[in-house]
């Protein structure tokens, strides 16, 4: 049995890789690594543009809030002068009336 | 430890698991290419040149297994066609040799990758079952049962030459 291993083992022993091989695989790696550096290149323009973008929509969103706020404010001036002026009227009808009785 | 000095210390081993296992240098030396590419990703999380080479036994196992099956059982050239990668020295008689790597060749899977494990890397049951997964009791009765096959076989084949 031990002769028998012994066979295989001569059998089964190391081969040599074809000569071109590291060489290979240093230009796969290389390969690998150029492309993921071009993967993130790109990854990283794609967030600056999203990062610039949502910037510009949170400002215009920002100008229009605060328009529509200033606009409320003017509506609610104009309301409350209107309100004082129709309430001196009614004050100066009263005071009349009350004098004249 | 550096990628080159992994590669230059593993590609012999790699490369004749892969071609010990499939019987095809070509497909071989692609798993190879492969198996060291996850490498050079790993490389960080590897403990040491040990680590190094127990990992690449695995993951080249792993990976040969996977290419077969994908290929389907059929092989890819017959297997009296195949040309042989040059060996640094080759002891014992080389039609034997060969004869023996075709039988090899003709075993299912997992034995097949036990077989190459024990007697190209000369691996103990216990190791060759942390490198697959699998129980020591398995690989035995896997090693075993292939002795005898293949003993039986050569007995035979040899017999009809002489």
């Amino acid at each position: 049995m031990e002769d028998f291993e012994q066979q295989l083992r001569n059998a089964l022993g190391r081969k040599q890789q074809p000569p071109t091989f590291e060489a290979k695989v240093f230009a796969a790696v290389a390969a690998q690594r150029s492309s993921r550096s071009v993967f993130w290149r790109w990854a990283t323009e794609v967030a600056a543009v999203v990062v610039i973008a949502s910037g510009f929509w949170m400002g215009y969103q920002h100008e229009i809030q605060q328009r529509a706020g200033e606009a409320a404010k003017a509506r609610l001036e104009i309301a409350l002068k209107i309100t004082v002026t129709e309430l001196s009227k009614i004050q100066k009808t009263v005071r009349t009336s009350t004098e004249e009785e | 430890m550096t990628f080159a000095e992994v590669l230059r210390a593993n590609q012999s081993m790699v490369f004749s698991l892969a071609f010990h296992f499939l019987r095809d240098a070509g497909a071989a030396e692609e798993v190879a290419q492969d198996v060291f590419l996850r490498l050079y990703q790993k490389l960080d999380e590897l403990d040491g040149p040990k680590h190094a080479t127990f990992w690449l036994r695995k993951a080249t196992s792993r990976r040969a297994i996977d290419y077969v099956r994908k290929r389907g059982s059929r092989p890819a050239i017959a297997l009296e066609d195949i040309a042989e990668p040059p060996t640094a020295e080759q002891p014992g008689d080389p039609l034997l040799n060969r004869r023996l790597r075709q039988l090899v060749a003709t075993l299912p899977e997992k034995p097949r990758m036990v077989m190459v494990l024990r007697y190209q890397e000369d691996l103990m049951p216990e190791e060759i079952s942390d490198v697959l997964d699998m129980p020591v009791r398995t690989v035995k009765s896997h090693l075993q049962r292939s002795l005898a096959m293949l003993r039986e076989k050569i007995d035979r084949s040899m017999g009809d030459i002489r």
